[in-house]
């Protein structure tokens, strides 16, 4: 298993710009639902800081599917549709998917959306004769699984203007993933609830007093 | 990260209250009245009220969840058995067998009841299916505690599941406790006895039924005893808890819906009827005791209504899917739809292809 990459991503809150461009990418890459504003990975533009105006400053939030570790959409699904691979990533397969949404109720990240019906008329439209997905089912992150075993890092990370999205492999203790998360510069989200993200975070908030 | 973001869900709403409470009341209902018919008092007629209306309800319930899937066709992957190999950790794959199940052997255990009884032999339609199975019928009789045993065991996991399926979900205080399976565990058996009181009185009207009147009457008591008693202990758990189950507070116990609703009409006074009903008596009157029935029946949708709609999340943004699934709350469009729509729709997807 010491061969078996565990992938994992950095983002750096300092460094995103909030252009958006990952949330173009990932939605050209995957074939999301835009039209009805259903995205695999989202950018939050939020305002962080105390109330008085020169305090508050502008936080851009990229957020996607942790791939967690003991990830509860994938104990909950009834179908074994939602599964995860030696290397980490959590993936759903629409051909077992029925749509129950347990695994939207039970992610704790909201990283989960409906592909409807509707949503595969529309893809028909808007993608053209390149459209892939033929069922309806519960959709989400993939990390680019499809590229990722081609070398190729996720669409979001070969995108991203700021180089705040970083891709890599934790059981490598040369990445610079690895070394971020070891050292605990990145952090990862709500661990407390043992759902083991692989998502980490370096903060932006430095203490100024 | 500092600064949380707080917001209920918007994926499964009334229809899995509905599903949850008539699972839950429907599978306790074949638990009572087969138990009933075994141990207590030999009992076909209760045995058919109680085993037929669970077979409706399950259904009703189970359609309810049939149509809100997205892919129809895939739930034959749940209706395999074999899932239960694959998927032991999932709880609606158990759920979905011990329902299959449990209406399989009840409607086998009522089967001998149904055909020496001319109401049903001589309906339309239901007579004709009936005779066809003349000889499960017979079958049925010979290894009737057997069958009735296993539909007791698949109706109590029917039960069971329901309030372990919420509990599954990790990240809301409300529903990942200990407290709700045992809640909607003694909430089904106290709706079905509720139910089943309805029957004896209403429908099957025989006085040598007194003495199961009065024993499910004490039973009632006692479970809605204990359900005030976990109703107190979620109260506590609640409101001096996680930062999640202290919003789940203020919306409960901000809701007339759930305080004078469930909480008085649902619990308190039916469990004062019943109780005055127990110890004094009500003087001959069915009245007061179907009264509390019905509201007891009432109380148990509403549990679940709000349970489903007060449960919190708790994450360091906003939500986006979960608010949006079935809602008409319109989000402001993300800048980036703007930019795609700018796009050729049959844009080069190299990667892809390549
Ligand atoms: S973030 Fe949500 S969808 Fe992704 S693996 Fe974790 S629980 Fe599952
Ligand atoms: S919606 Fe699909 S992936 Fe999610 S739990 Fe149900 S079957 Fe599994």
């Amino acid at each position: 298993m010491a061969n078996t990459p565990h992938y994992a991503m950095v983002i750096d809150l300092n460094t995103c710009v909030g252009c958006n461009a990952c949330m173009a990418a990932c939605a050209l890459e995957n074939q999301t639902p835009v039209w009805d504003n259903k995205w695999r990975t989202y950018v939050h533009d939020m305002e962080i800081g105390t109330s008085t105006d020169d305090d508050v400053r502008r936080r851009f939030f990229p957020r996607l599917c942790n791939h967690c570790d003991n990830p509860p959409c994938m104990s909950v699904c009834p179908t074994g549709a939602t599964h995860k691979l030696d290397n980490g990533i959590v993936l759903v397969d629409d051909e077992l998917c029925m749509g129950c949404r347990a695994c939207v109720m039970a992610c704790p990240y909201d990283a989960r959306y409906d592909v409807t019906s509707d949503d595969l008329e529309q893809g028909d439209k808007f993608f053209g004769e390149l459209h892939y997905r033929t069922r309806p089912s519960v959709d989400k992150c993939s990390f680019c699984a499809h590229r990722v075993m081609r070398g190729l890092k996720p669409a979001c990370v070969e995108t991203c203007v700021g180089s705040a999205r970083m891709f890599g492999d934790l059981n490598d203790p040369n990445d610079e993933v690895a070394k971020l998360v070891k050292t605990g510069v990145a952090k990862p989200l709500m661990a407390h609830l043992g759902t083991g993200p692989n998502v980490f975070y370096i903060s932006d908030i430095e203490r100024t007093t | 990260m500092e600064g949380m973001f707080y917001s209920t869900q918007n994926v499964w709403t009334w229809w899995i209250a509905i599903y949850l409470f008539l699972g839950g009341l429907g599978g306790a209902a074949v638990v009572v009245s087969c138990l009933t018919n075994m141990y207590f008092k030999p009992h076909k007629q209760l045995v058919v009220w109680g085993n037929i209306s669970a077979f409706i309800m399950l259904s009703v319930g189970s359609l309810m969840l049939f149509i809100h899937l997205l892919d129809h066709w895939a739930v034959i992957n749940v209706l395999n058995p074999m899932i239960l190999i694959t998927k032991p950790d999932a709880w609606i794959a158990w759920g979905t067998q011990f329902i299959v199940w449990m209406l399989v052997w009840s409607i086998i255990y009522t089967l001998p009841y149904l055909l020496e009884t001319k109401f049903w032999t001589e309906m339309p339609v239901v007579g004709t299916i009936l005779g066809w199975f003349n000889w499960l019928g017979k079958l049925s009789l010979k290894l009737h505690k057997l069958i009735g045993w296993l539909a007791v065991i698949n109706a109590f996991g029917t039960v069971l599941y329901t309030g372990l399926l919420l509990q599954s979900f990790p990240a809301v205080a409300l529903w990942h406790n200990p407290g709700v399976p045992l809640l909607f565990l003694v909430s089904a058996f106290s709706t079905a006895i509720a139910f089943l009181l309805l029957v004896l009185y209403l429908a099957i009207k025989q006085e040598e039924d007194h003495e199961l009147r009065v024993f499910y009457e004490r039973s009632d008591v006692i479970l809605i005893g204990i359900e005030l008693m976990i109703i107190f202990v979620f109260f506590e758990y609640t409101t001096s808890g996680l930062e999640s189950a202290r919003h789940t507070a203020q919306i409960l116990w901000n809701d007339m819906g759930w305080i004078v609703g469930f909480v008085v009409f649902g619990l308190i006074v039916p469990f004062l009827i019943e109780f005055k009903g127990v110890t004094k008596g009500w003087g001959g009157s069915k009245v007061p005791i179907v009264l509390a029935a019905v509201l007891v029946l009432g109380g148990g949708y509403l549990l679940r209504h709000y349970f489903m709609y007060a449960g919190v999340y708790e994450r360091p943004y906003p939500a986006v899917n979960i608010i949006r699934q079935h809602s008409e709350l319109k989000l402001e469009l993300a800048p980036t739809n703007k930019v795609l729509a700018l796009l050729p729709s049959h844009y080069s997807m190299a990667s892809k292809l390549g």
